[in-house]
C-alpha cells in the first residue's frame, strides 16, 4: 500500500513538472510567433490596442506575464480570459468543451477496446482461417484510411444511404455514435493486431500447454490463462491511444459538428488566442499523463512480476 | 496519430527487463557471425557410450557439424521472410512504388497543376487521348509541348549567345540573369510542373524526347480545377514518401542514438532520460506542431530560415521526426538494456573499448532488427500525420502536391448530392495500399526477426 | 503488489469504466426548437458594440431592436428577386429631418421595454451612443456616427486646450487613488465637466530606432498618461453643466507618478471631450432623441438601423460589467427574441420575447443558430432534416444546388477583390496595376471557379444601388494588358520583379488565387507566388501593410456608394494599400456636405472613376447571397445585404 502511494505521490510530482515544462513551451512559441490577438478587419488604433494589452496583462516584459499568468494558475486556478471569445474565460470554454470530448473519448476508447481484443482472440484462436485473414485485413484498413476519409464514406454510408443516423450536431445517443465509431476504428484495429500478436505468443507458452494437458476447456484456458498475458501489450497501448484519440478528435469534431475541445484548439492556436491556448495545452497534458500513470499502474496490476517505481 | 508501439513488452521505461521475448540474440562481436556449435543436436547417447565409441562419435559429431551450415542472423531472418507470401508481395510493391516515384518526371503523365477550367472539370475516368500542352490557354506553339520547347530552347540558346557578345560585363551579367528570370517564368516545364530540380529537369527532358507530347489518358479523371488526378497521384507520391521516409529516419536518428545512450550508462542517466521522455510523452504533440507550424508559416520567420538555406518543407519533416522518436527511444533502449549484460560487452571493455565506441559499434548493430520493423511501421504513422495537418489546412501548400492535400480535396468532393468518387478513391486506394504494404511488410519482418522462431519456422 | 491489492484495482477499473460509459450517456435532451439555421462561426460575442461579424449579426439584429429596422419595401426586382428594403420605425415611431438635412428628431414609443420590465428612454440611447464611442468600448463600427458633433475626438481620445471636457475620477467601483485600474468603463467613476485649460506634458520620451509598433505604442501611451490636464471646473446643474461657471480649477493626471504632477493632482481615467453634454445629441425629454450631424448624409436612417447604434440595457452592464452582461442568465432584450441559452461552438437558442412592442406577429418560438463551419456539414443537416436555411453551401456543389427551387440565389452588395500595395514595386506603377487587372478572366472565375452566378467586377460599387449612376468600368483587352506591362519596362513580362498573393486560409480563396496565377503567366508571364493564412495573422500582415497582394472582401454597411469608396480614403483605416489620391479625397468630402442628392451621386460617381483609373485594388466580382432554405419556411426574401429578420418568418405546418 505504500508503494503505491509512494508511487502516485512521485507521479504527481512529475506531473507537476511536465506541467512546468509543458507551460513554458507554449508560452515561448506563443511570444516568439509575431502577430496579435487584437487584429481586426480595422485597423484598432494604437492607443486602443495599448489599453486592451494592458487590460489583458500582455504588455509587461515577457518575464512579468509569465509569472503572473503562473501565479494565477496556482493561487486561483484561474487560467484567463479568451481573447477571442469574448464572453468567456478559459475555465468556462474548457467546462463546457471538456465534458464532450470526453464522452466522445470513452466511448470511442471502449468501443475500440471491445471490438479490438474480441477480434484479436477470435483471429489468434482460428489462426489461419477466413475469418483471421478478413478480421485482420479490416483492421490494417482502420490503419490505413485516415480518420477524416473514413468519416466521409462513414457518413455516406450509414446517414444517407442507410439512413440510421443523424449527420452531425450533439446531443443524444444517436449522435455519438458515428464519431465515436470513426474516431475508435484506428484504435480498434491497432488493438486487434497487438491481441491477436500477444495471444498467438501467450499460446505458446509453457503455463498454456500445461493448462490443456490438465483437460481445462478451451474457452477456459483462451480466457483465463492466455488472454491476461496478451493483454499487457494491449494496456501499454492505451497511453498512446488517448493521445491518439484526443488528436484524432480534432479532426471529427470539425466534420461531425461536435462541441468539444479540439476544435477550440485549432483556433486558438492559430489566432493568437493566447489564453485559451495555454489552458488547453495544460488541460491535455493532465489528461494524457493521468493517462499514463494509469495505464502504469494497470500494467503493474495485470504483470505480477512488475514493481511500481 | 497514434504511434507504434511495441507488440510484446511494456513501453514504460522501467521494465527493460521484464520480457525475455524482446531480446534478439546478441552474436559476440557483432552482426553476422553465428556460432556453429549452438545449434547442432547433440545426442546423448552416443556421447555416453564411451571408449570405443568415443572417437567413432567425436567423428560423426565433428561430421554432423560441418554439415550444419552457420546461420546467421540475417540470413535466416531473410529466409523467413521469403516464405511469408503477404510480406514479400508488399516488399516487392514498396520497391515498385518507390521507383516509380523517383521516375515520375520521366513517365508520360499530364501536368499535376495545369488547370483547365473551362472543358476538364470533374471528368470522370477516361481513356481519352490528351496531347501534352494542348490547352489553349497556355498559348504554347502548335499546340504541342514539344513544338513549344523547341522553339523556346533555340530562342533561348540565341540570346544567351547575344549576351555573351556584349562586351560589357556587367551587361552580360545582367542579360543572363535576365535570361535566367525568363526561362524561371516562360520555360514550357515551368508552366507545366512546380519547382522542377536538375535532376528532375532532365528525366522531364528525357521524357519529352522519348515520347513527345503523347501522355496518359486521365484514367483517374480529374479534380474541381481541372488537373489530371493520375499525375497528381503520382507526383503526390513523391511528396508523401520523402516526408515519411525522412521524418522516420530523423525520428530514427534521435530515437537511436537517445535510447542507446540512456540503455548503455544506465543508472541515473538512464533515470533521468527516460524521466523526460515519459514526460515528452504527455505532452500532446499535435498542440505543439500546430504552433509550430503556424509560427513557422509567418513570412518573417520563413524569411530568415530560408536566407539559412532551410526550406518549409524540411522543417516539416524535422517537426514530424520530432514526434515520433520517443518509442523508438523506448524500444532501443529496452534493447541495449539487454543486451549490456550480454558477454560481449563485457569482453570489449575488458580490450579497452571506449563507452560511446561500445555503444555505436558494438550495440547499436545489435538492435538494428528491431529498429528496421520500426521504421516499417513509423512511416505509416507519418504519412497518416501529413494527411491530418493537410486537413487542417497546414499541410504542404499548393502548388505542391501530397497524398494528404489530395484526399483534403477528395473528402470535399463528397457529398450526398453529387459524388465525385473518383477524387477520393484513387488517392485513398494509393495511400491505404502504401500502407497496407508497410504494415504487412513490418509484420513479416517482425516475424521473421523474431528469435523464438529461429531455425524453427 | 499484493493481491488484494490488484484484486480490488480490477474492481474498481472495471467499476470506473462502467461509470464512466453511463456518464459519457447521459445527455440532456434538449427538445428541438422550431427554426434551425447555420449560422457559421461562433459568435465573437452578443455585446452590440464589440460584434462585427455576420455570425453575430444575425442574432443581434433579431435580438436587439434600435430606433429604425431594415424592412421590405416595394416589390422585388423582377430579374433578380432581391426585395429592396428600407428603414421603418422600431423604438422611433416617426422621425423628422431638418430641411438641411443635418438634424434627426426621432419621437420614440412608451411601451418599449428591456426583457425584464425596464423601460426604455431616450437616455438610454445617449448613454448608449456614449459607451459604443467610449475609446475604452473600442467599438469598431465607431466611426459610423463621426457625423456627430465631437463624436470622432471623444472615440480617439484627442483634446485640444479650450475644449469643454469630461474628466473621470479614479473612482469606480473599486478603484482608490493610486491603485490598479478596474477595467470595466462602465459604470464610470465620477464625471466632473469643465473646460481644459493646460495641458502640461513631461519631455518627449526618445523612441528607439529599432522599436516596433507595438513598443513604440506603448511608450506614447505611456507618455500621455503622464499628461497633466488643468480643468477650470464647472457647475452642474440638473445634470448639466454649467461650462461658464467656474466652480474652481483642478489638475489630473493618469499616472501619479509622472513628473508634471503635483501633490494636489487628481487621479483620472481620461480627460476627453464631454461628446454627450455639448448637444450633439440631445434629450429634451424620455421619449424624444434628437441627432444632429456635420454632414446632411443622406444614409443615416440606414445607419440607424445597424446594431452599433442600437442601444444597449445600461442596468445590466453597469451590474455585471463586461463580459460577464451577455450571459444568457444576465442579458436583456429589447428586441423580438431574446437569448434562451448558449452551449459555445454548439449553438445560440432565441427564444421569443414576449416584452417586445410587435411581439405578437412573431410566429416562430425558438430558433436554434448552429454555429457549423463545414460546409458540407450544414448541408448533409440540411438534407437529413436537421437545418432549416444553409448560409454557406459547398462552393463545389453549386452547380447542382442552383437547380434546386429551395436554393435563393441572389446580388449582394458586396464586393471580392485584391488589394494591391502600391508602395512596392513594381505594383508602384499604376501601367503595371491596370495591366494585371485588364489581364485576369474574370468571366471564367466566375463561370468555373465561383459558379453562383457571380457577376464580374470592373468597378469598385456593385449594381444595384437607386440613384446611382456608374461610371464605366474598366476595360482593356490582352493586348492593351501587355502593351501596358511593356510601356513600364517589362516587355512580355519579362524582368519584372516576383510577387506574392495572400489569402485567408480557405478552399474557395485558394481556387480563385491559383487561377488567377495561371492566368497571369499564361497571359503576360508574370509568376507570382501563393500564401494563405489564418484569418488572425492574415489580418495583422494586411495592416502592418506587409504584403503585395491581398485578398480582400467587402459588404456594404448601407445601400450607398460611399460605404465602398470611404475604404480608400487616405491614410483610411481600412486603407492598406497606401494609396492616396487627393483629388479623390476631396470629392468624397464635398459629396458628404452636399444635400442635393443628385449632385451628391454625381461626385461619388467622378471619385469612383478616379479609383478605376488608377486601381488601387483589382475588383474580381460582386458576390452573390447564397442561401439554401427549406420550402417551409415563408417570409425568407433575398435581400442587399443579406438581412433577413425572424420575425417576419412564418413556419408553414402541414
Amino acid at each position: 500500500m505504500r508503494s503505491l502511494l509512494g508511487f502516485l505521490v512521485r507521479r504527481f510530482g512529475w506531473m507537476l513538472l511536465t506541467l512546468w515544462a509543458v507551460y513554458t513551451v507554449s508560452f515561448i512559441l506563443i511570444k516568439l510567433a509575431p502577430g496579435s490577438p487584437f487584429s481586426a478587419e480595422r485597423a484598432v488604433t494604437p492607443a486602443i490596442e495599448q489599453q486592451l494589452r494592458a487590460r489583458f496583462n500582455l504588455d509587461g516584459p515577457a518575464l512579468q506575464q509569465y509569472t503572473d499568468y503562473l501565479w494565477n494558475i496556482f493561487t486561483r486556478g484561474d487560467l484567463g480570459w479568451s481573447l477571442k471569445l469574448e464572453d468567456y474565460s478559459v475555465n468556462q470554454v474548457i467546462a463546457e468543451g471538456f465534458p464532450v470530448s470526453a464522452s466522445l473519448a470513452v466511448f470511442a476508447l471502449v468501443f475500440a477496446i471491445i471490438l479490438g481484443v474480441s477480434a484479436g482472440v477470435i483471429s489468434a484462436v482460428y489462426r489461419g482461417t477466413m475469418a483471421d485473414l478478413s478480421m485482420m485485413t479490416t483492421a490494417v484498413l482502420g490503419i490505413a484510411i485516415p480518420n477524416f476519409v473514413l468519416a466521409s464514406l462513414a457518413i455516406l454510408l450509414f446517414v444517407f444511404m442507410i439512413p440510421i443516423f443523424p449527420a452531425a450536431g450533439w446531443g443524444t445517443l444517436r449522435q455519438v455514435a458515428l464519431p465515436a465509431f470513426c474516431l475508435g476504428a484506428p484504435v480498434a484495429a491497432y488493438i486487434a493486431r497487438l491481441t491477436r500478436a500477444g495471444m498467438l505468443e501467450s499460446l505458446n507458452r509453457e503455463h498454456v500447454r500445461t493448462a490443456f494437458a490438465k483437460g481445462l476447456s478451451h474457452r477456459t484456458v483462451v480466457l483465463k490463462h492466455v488472454l491476461p498475458g496478451a493483454m499487457l501489450p494491449v494496456v501499454s497501448y492505451l497511453g498512446p491511444a488517448t493521445a491518439g484519440v484526443l488528436t484524432g478528435s480534432l479532426v471529427l469534431e470539425k466534420i461531425f459538428a461536435l462541441p468539444g475541445m479540439g476544435s477550440h484548439f485549432i483556433y486558438a492556436a492559430t489566432q493568437r488566442d493566447t489564453f485559451l491556448a495555454t489552458g488547453m495545452v495544460l488541460t491535455y497534458t493532465v489528461l494524457l499523463f493521468t493517462m499514463n500513470t494509469l495505464v502504469d499502474l494497470a500494467y503493474a496490476v495485470i504483470d505480477p512480476r512488475v514493481e511500481l517505481e | 496519430m497514434t504511434e507504434p508501439q511495441p507488440p510484446h513488452g511494456s513501453p514504460s521505461s522501467s521494465d527493460a527487463d521484464r520480457s525475455p521475448s524482446q531480446k534478439l540474440p546478441g552474436s559476440p562481436g557483432g552482426v553476422g557471425t553465428g556460432n556453429p556449435m549452438a545449434e547442432s543436436p547433440v545426442d546423448p547417447d552416443h556421447v555416453s557410450r564411451g571408449g570405443r565409441g568415443h572417437a567413432e562419435t567425436l567423428t560423426r559429431i565433428l561430421e554432423e557439424s560441418r554439415g550444419v551450415r552457420g546461420v546467421s542472423l540475417w540470413q535466416d531472418a531473410w529466409r523467413r521472410l521469403k516464405r511469408n507470401r503477404p510480406a514479400m508481395v508488399s516488399l516487392v510493391a514498396l520497391i515498385l512504388l518507390g521507383i516509380t516515384a523517383f521516375l515520375t518526371p520521366l513517365l508520360p503523365l499530364q501536368s499535376p497543376l495545369d488547370k483547365d477550367l473551362d472543358h476538364r472539370r470533374f471528368l470522370p475516368p477516361s481513356t481519352e487521348p490528351v496531347v501534352m500542352g494542348s490547352r489553349a490557354g497556355l498559348k504554347f506553339r502548335e499546340a504541342s509541348l514539344k513544338a513549344e520547347l523547341q522553339a523556346f530552347e533555340a530562342e533561348i540558346t540565341e540570346a544567351r549567345a547575344a549576351a555573351e557578345n556584349s562586351a560589357d560585363p556587367e551587361e552580360r551579367a545582367k542579360a543572363l540573369r535576365r535570361i535566367d528570370n525568363r526561362i524561371a517564368v516562360e520555360h514550357p516545364f515551368n508552366q507545366l510542373w512546380n519547382k522542377l530540380g536538375p535532376v528532375s529537369f532532365a528525366m522531364v527532358r528525357a521524357r519529352v524526347a522519348l515520347f513527345g507530347d503523347y501522355a496518359f489518358p486521365s484514367l483517374f479523371g480529374t479534380d474541381k480545377l481541372g488537373r489530371d488526378l493520375l499525375a497528381r497521384v503520382f507526383w503526390g507520391a513523391r511528396v508523401s514518401l520523402i516526408v515519411g521516409i525522412v521524418a522516420t529516419l530523423v525520428s530514427l536518428l534521435i530515437g537511436v542514438t537517445y535510447g542507446a545512450i540512456s540503455g548503455y550508462f544506465g543508472g541515473m542517466v538512464d533515470a533521468a532520460m527516460m524521466r523526460i521522455v515519459d514526460m515528452l510523452y504527455s505532452i500532446p504533440f499535435i498542440f505543439v506542431v500546430i504552433y509550430l507550424v503556424t509560427f513557422l508559416g509567418e513570412e518573417q520567420v520563413k524569411a530568415r530560415l530560408e536566407s539559412f538555406g532551410i526550406d518549409q518543407i524540411t522543417i516539416f519533416y524535422i517537426i514530424i521526426g520530432a514526434i515520433y522518436w520517443l518509442t523508438m527511444s523506448r524500444v532501443v533502449r529496452g534493447q541495449v538494456l539487454s543486451l549490456r549484460q550480454e558477454q560481449f560487452v563485457e569482453a570489449a571493455r575488458t580490450v579497452g573499448a571506449s563507452s560511446m565506441r561500445i555503444v555505436f559499434r558494438h550495440l547499436v548493430p545489435n538492435v538494428l532488427g528491431i529498429v528496421i520493423v520500426y521504421l516499417t511501421l513509423t512511416i505509416p504513422a507519418v504519412m497518416l500525420f501529413e494527411a491530418f495537418l493537410s486537413f487542417l489546412g497546414l499541410g504542404v501548400s499548393p502548388p505542391d502536391v501530397s497524398w494528404g492535400l489530395l484526399l483534403n480535396d477528395g473528402v470535399e468532393a463528397l457529398s450526398s448530392i453529387k459524388l465525385f468518387w473518383w477524387v477520393v478513391v484513387f488517392p485513398g486506394a494509393a495511400l491505404a495500399i502504401t500502407l497496407f504494404a508497410l504494415n504487412f511488410l513490418g509484420d513479416g519482418l517482425r516475424d521473421a526477426l523474431d528469435p523464438k522462431m529461429k531455425n524453427r519456422g | 503488489m499484493p493481491l488484494q491489492l490488484r484484486r480490488a484495482f480490477m474492481i474498481l477499473a472495471v467499476v470506473v469504466v462502467g461509470l464512466a460509459v453511463v456518464w459519457a450517456a447521459r445527455f440532456d435532451a434538449m427538445p428541438p426548437a422550431e427554426f434551425r439555421f447555420q449560422n457559421g462561426t461562433d459568435p465573437k460575442t452578443l455585446d452590440p458594440h464589440r460584434a462585427t461579424g455576420q455570425p453575430e449579426s444575425r442574432l443581434l439584429f433579431n435580438m436587439f431592436s434600435g430606433l429604425l429596422q431594415l424592412l421590405p419595401e416595394g416589390p422585388p426586382d423582377p430579374e433578380t428577386g432581391v426585395q429592396p428594403m428600407s428603414p421603418h420605425p422600431a423604438l422611433a415611431t416617426s422621425y423628422d429631418v431638418s430641411a438641411d438635412n443635418k438634424t434627426y428628431t426621432f419621437q420614440l414609443r412608451r411601451d418599449a421595454v428591456w426583457s425584464d420590465g425596464v423601460p426604455i428612454t431616450a437616455e438610454d440611447f445617449i448613454w448608449s451612443w456614449t459607451r459604443m464611442l467610449h475609446p475604452e468600448t473600442a467599438c469598431e463600427y465607431n466611426f459610423q456616427l463621426f457625423s456627430v458633433p465631437y463624436a470622432e475626438e471623444y472615440a480617439n481620445s484627442v483634446v485640444e486646450v479650450g475644449d469643454r471636457v469630461e474628466v473621470e475620477l479614479w473612482d469606480r467601483p473599486g478603484e482608490r487613488q493610486g491603485s490598479e485600474p478596474n477595467y470595466q468603463n462602465f459604470p464610470r467613476g465620477t464625471l466632473r465637466y469643465g473646460t481644459l485649460t493646460e495641458i502640461t506634458r513631461p519631455p518627449e520620451p526618445e523612441i528607439p530606432e529599432d522599436a516596433n509598433k507595438l513598443a513604440r505604442a506603448k511608450i506614447m501611451a505611456d507618455w500621455q498618461s503622464q499628461w497633466v490636464y488643468t480643468v477650470d471646473l464647472a457647475a452642474v446643474r440638473d445634470g448639466q453643466p454649467m461650462w461658464d461657471e467656474v466652480t474652481g480649477t483642478r489638475s489630473y493626471c493618469r499616472d501619479l507618478a509622472s513628473p508634471m504632477a503635483t501633490a494636489e493632482t487628481e487621479q483620472t481615467h481620461g480627460v476627453l471631450v464631454a461628446f454627450n453634454k455639448l448637444g450633439g445629441i440631445e434629450a429634451p425629454d424620455p421619449y424624444t432623441f434628437i441627432v444632429h450631424l456635420e454632414d446632411p448624409l443622406p444614409y443615416f436612417p440606414y445607419l440607424a438601423t445597424y446594431y452599433p447604434l442600437f442601444p444597449v440595457p445600461r442596468h445590466v452592464i453597469e451590474e455585471h460589467g463586461k463580459p460577464m452582461w451577455t450571459r444568457p442568465e444576465n442579458i436583456v432584450s429589447n428586441g423580438p427574441y431574446k437569448v434562451g441559452l448558449r452551449k459555445l461552438r454548439d449553438r445560440v437558442r432565441l427564444v421569443k420575447n414576449e416584452t417586445w412592442y410587435d411581439a405578437d406577429m412573431v410566429q416562430i418560438e425558438s430558433i436554434d443558430a448552429m454555429s457549423i463551419e463545414g460546409q458540407n456539414t450544414a448541408l448533409n443537416m440540411y438534407t437529413t432534416g436537421q437545418l432549416d436555411w444553409v448560409t454557406d453551401p459547398p462552393g463545389s456543389l453549386i452547380e447542382e444546388l442552383k437547380k434546386r427551387d429551395d436554393c435563393i440565389i441572389a446580388p449582394q452588395l458586396s464586393l471580392y477583390y485584391y488589394e494591391l500595395n502600391t508602395a512596392r514595386p513594381p505594383l508602384d506603377d499604376v501601367r503595371v496595376r491596370r495591366a494585371l487587372a485588364m489581364a485576369i478572366d474574370r468571366d471564367q472565375i466566375v463561370r468555373e471557379v465561383t459558379r453562383a452566378g457571380q457577376t464580374p467586377a470592373y468597378r469598385v460599387v456593385p449594381p444595384g444601388i437607386q440613384g446611382y449612376d456608374p461610371p464605366p468600368g474598366m476595360e482593356g483587352s490582352l493586348e492593351d494588358a501587355r502593351a501596358l506591362l511593356t510601356e513600364a519596362g517589362y516587355p512580355g513580362g519579362r524582368g519584372i520583379p516576383k510577387f506574392t498573393i495572400l489569402y485567408n486560409t480557405s478552399e474557395g480563396h485558394r481556387a480563385i488565387a491559383e487561377v488567377i496565377q495561371q492566368q497571369w503567366q499564361n497571359n503576360l508571364n508574370v509568376k507570382v507566388d501563393l500564401q494563405n493564412m489564418e484569418w488572425g495573422s492574415f489580418l495583422d500582415k494586411r495592416q502592418q501593410k506587409r504584403f503585395d497582394i491581398s485578398r480582400a472582401g467587402w459588404i456594404a454597411d448601407y445601400p450607398d456608394p460611399n460605404t465602398f469608396l470611404d475604404l480608400w480614403l487616405t491614410d483610411g483605416p481600412q486603407n492598406n494599400t497606401n494609396w492616396s489620391n487627393l483629388e479623390f479625397d476631396r470629392l468624397l468630402e464635398e459629396a458628404a456636405s452636399e444635400s442635393d442628392p443628385e449632385k451628391r451621386m454625381q461626385l461619388l460617381a467622378e471619385a469612383e472613376a478616379i479609383w478605376v483609373d488608377e486601381v488601387p485594388a483589382i475588383p474580381i466580382y460582386f458576390y452573390v447571397g447564397l442561401n439554401i432554405v427549406k420550402p417551409h419556411v415563408k417570409g425568407f426574401f433575398p435581400t442587399p445585404q443579406d438581412i433577413h429578420p425572424f420575425h417576419l418568418l412564418r413556419l408553414e405546418k402541414d
